[in-house]
């Protein structure tokens, strides 16, 4: 029953965005005879439900973006206004959202958190001929549709492997354990890790999954102690990530342990122990407030100052990013046309002064290029902080 | 050989709890020819209303109890009771009503009770993982013949084996254990004998959740992090114990359980960790082919 009133939704969803499509080149048309009317631009985010604290977050630093175009004359001739979405942590209301969006003829979306949030949205926007980036969603399988206005300015989870091997050998490390928990991301960021160790010399001499749920791994760890690494990389949770470092030190395993993004968490120390977790090395985005650039600074100084606090998580950042891409875009080309958009995010940034990094390009799937994770160690009192 | 030794003892602590676990399994089994799906939730139980009252009397912080092991002690001896107590409801509510009907209705509500009873959890603590206090035991590490041996293990075996100890002599020793292998024998029978069934099958309520509790509150000393979802995970493992031990058959069950944890430990430690749970079961297959009744399970007449 609510299948199918589903599926027929989704074919409005379909009849609508066609018709939007078609309507896009028109509203083009008419733009420069009325050069006051704003140039729409549109933010996708779980503003409420499950994800409601990133949502926000990301609707925040797109408005404040517009806002500081908009005081300081607007974007060819035209002032900036932000359409807001919330696809409430749904991805049913993902697509809704989009239709809303292509009513509302914006040129470009930024959003939405989640790769489920954004899969639904992308084709509808893809459709309708809409310049899309989403600040946040890693899923691999969101860039290989063939979209040609789609991009992210977050990093796939290879740019983290990728990050970890440099981290690594670059420190001297010469053997290495690798162990993940069998879930998508984890398998994935574990084998990425592992080519890209072994191009630069490093052994990798311990490659297995664990079980996520159960709590004892000391079988796992028994193995590992044998193969005498001298740092074990984790790519899974938290929760296993703190037992794991917990259950390692009572072995007496002498080796560094370290762990993915998703360690990253207050949580992995409180279960591991602070004696046990003290020295712990997590590869992760940077925290907002540890990025060097001045942009950077002067984002978190303005976002405080509008909103009260600073960001907290790097999404924002990078949808702030998203949102300064598309303004660049269009006073580079000098036009509002989704098409120069695109075509200028695909062949013009080279590097491009993110508040994020450095933005030197994207490829041709729209994925962007390079890469901005940092190490971070557990210190004496327990807390994250960038490592040496 | 170290190695060996160690993974020896990785195994025999986790298999211990296996066996506290798997113990409430066969007892309700041996009684009620009843497998109570809900029993993974005594155990995850146990955890949650021992973290409960850690947090709360703050034991180990606040000295309300002059020592800690004499407040660890009560808090075992709380949330034991607590858990008998829940599990003697779920079988007013869930069982009883059903004990004269078809025997697949009562494993439905069984797993009906074991919804129950996550969700509660879960609306009532979040669905976040809960963290006990540090601290509160010393994380000693001896090395004996070259094995790590923590003094968490030891003390979790030595309650383990204890337990499993005492709960052999009450049932081999007493009247009434004698009394409750009577009625796993024969209902009618023990009947006819002046036994009280109801009374019989409430006792043994009141020993598997405890016994299951117990478990689940050294997990949570133990390794600190307890979830809503994890007496799934260790009740799937205690079913399975008890099976290769011969359900109903209660030293089946403590052989079925070390037996268990020694496996899936040497399958991880020199097959592959990712299929170590794959390594125990093939072994469980094997075991039901050649003695389908289990390690110590004796072939039981089926009862009409």
């Amino acid at each position: 029953m609510s299948r199918s009133r589903g599926i027929a939704l989704f074919l409005l969803a379909i009849m609508i965005v066609g018709v939007g499509g078609c309507a896009q080149p028109k509203a083009e048309e008419k733009k420069p005879a009325a050069p006051a009317e704003p140039i729409k631009i549109g933010v996708q985010g779980p503003i409420s439900g499950q994800w409601a604290f990133e949502g926000e977050g990301i609707a925040r630093a797109v408005n404040l973006v517009a806002e500081q175009v908009n005081e300081k004359g607007g974007v060819l001739g035209r002032k900036i206004q932000v359409i807001q979405g919330d696809d409430k942590s749904d991805p049913k209301e993902s697509a809704l959202v989009a239709q809303k969006m292509v009513a509302e003829k914006v040129i470009a979306v930024v959003g939405s958190y989640a790769s489920s949030l954004t899969e639904p949205a992308s084709a509808i926007y893809d459709e309708a001929g809409i310049v899309h980036i989403t600040p946040s969603s890693t899923a691999t399988k969101l860039t290989t549709k063939g979209y040609k206005r789609f991009f992210r300015t977050c990093f796939l989870d290879d740019r983290q492997g990728l990050f970890a091997a440099e981290y690594f050998s670059k420190k001297g490390y010469k053997n290495l354990a690798v162990i993940h928990d069998n879930t998508t991301y984890a398998k994935g960021l574990a084998e990425w890790t592992k080519k890209y160790l072994e191009e630069r010399g490093v052994k990798v001499v311990f490659f297995d999954a664990i079980t996520p749920g159960e709590k004892d791994f000391t079988p796992t760890l028994t193995k590992v102690k044998a193969a005498n690494p001298d740092a074990i990389y984790f790519t899974g949770y938290f929760p296993e990530g703190g037992l794991l470092c917990k259950q390692a030190k009572e072995l007496k395993i002498q080796a560094l342990f370290s762990g993915g993004n998703a360690v990253n968490n207050p949580e992995f120390v409180k279960i591991a122990g602070l004696d046990a977790a003290k020295g712990a090395i997590v590869t992760t985005e940077p925290l907002p407030g540890d990025l060097p650039y001045p942009e950077a600074k002067q984002f978190m100084e303005d976002y405080k100052k509008k909103y009260g606090d600073y960001p907290k998580s790097i999404w924002v950042i990078l949808a702030a990013d998203a949102m300064r891409l598309i303004v660049t875009a269009m006073e580079k080309t000098g036009s509002a046309e989704p098409a120069k958009i695109a075509e200028y995010l695909h062949t013009q940034v080279k590097d491009f002064p993110g508040i994020s990094g450095p933005i030197i390009g994207f490829d041709e799937k729209g994925d962007r290029l390079g890469t901005i994770h940092k190490a971070y160690v557990v210190d004496d009192r327990g807390e994250f902080v960038p490592a040496p | 050989m170290e190695q060996l030794l160690q993974q020896l003892v990785n195994g025999i602590t986790v298999g211990s709890v296996y066996a506290l676990v798997a113990l409430g399994y066969t007892m309700v089994y041996g009684i009620l020819r009843l497998i109570n799906f809900a029993h993974g939730e005594m155990f995850m139980l146990g955890s949650y209303f021992a973290l409960t009252l850690i947090v709360s009397t703050r034991v180990g912080v606040l000295q309300l109890v002059p020592n800690v092991l004499l407040g660890l002690l009560l808090v075992f001896l709380f949330s034991m009771g607590l858990v008998s107590t829940v599990g003697v409801v779920v079988e007013r509510v869930a069982y009883r009503p059903l004990r004269r009907s078809t025997r697949l209705a009562p494993i439905v509500s069984a797993l009906g009770a074991s919804l129950f009873i996550q969700n509660a959890v879960m609306l009532t603590y979040g669905t976040q993982y809960q963290v006990f206090p540090e601290g509160l035991l010393p994380t000693t590490v001896w090395r004996v013949f070259g094995v790590e041996v923590t003094l968490m293990r030891v003390i979790v075996l030595a309650i383990s084996l204890g337990l499993m100890a005492a709960l052999y002599a009450f049932v081999q020793k007493t009247p009434l254990g004698t009394a409750i292998r009577a009625t796993a024998l024969d209902h009618d029978a023990a009947r006819l004998m002046g036994i009280d069934v109801d009374r019989i099958i409430l006792t043994v309520f009141l020993i598997g959740p405890a016994l299951g509790a117990a478990g689940g509150i050294m997990v949570g000393l133990y390794y600190r992090q307890i979830n809503f979802t994890m007496g799934w995970t260790y009740g799937l493992k205690a079913f399975t114990a008890a099976i290769m031990g011969g359900i109903g058959n209660i030293p089946g069950a403590m052989v079925g359980g070390l037996l268990l944890g020694i496996l899936e430990t040497l399958g991880a430690g020199y097959i592959s960790t990712g299929w170590k749970d794959a390594f125990a079961f093939v072994i469980l297959i094997a075991i039901l082919i050649l003695r389908p009744t289990g390690l110590l399970g004796e072939r039981v007449a089926e009862k009409t």
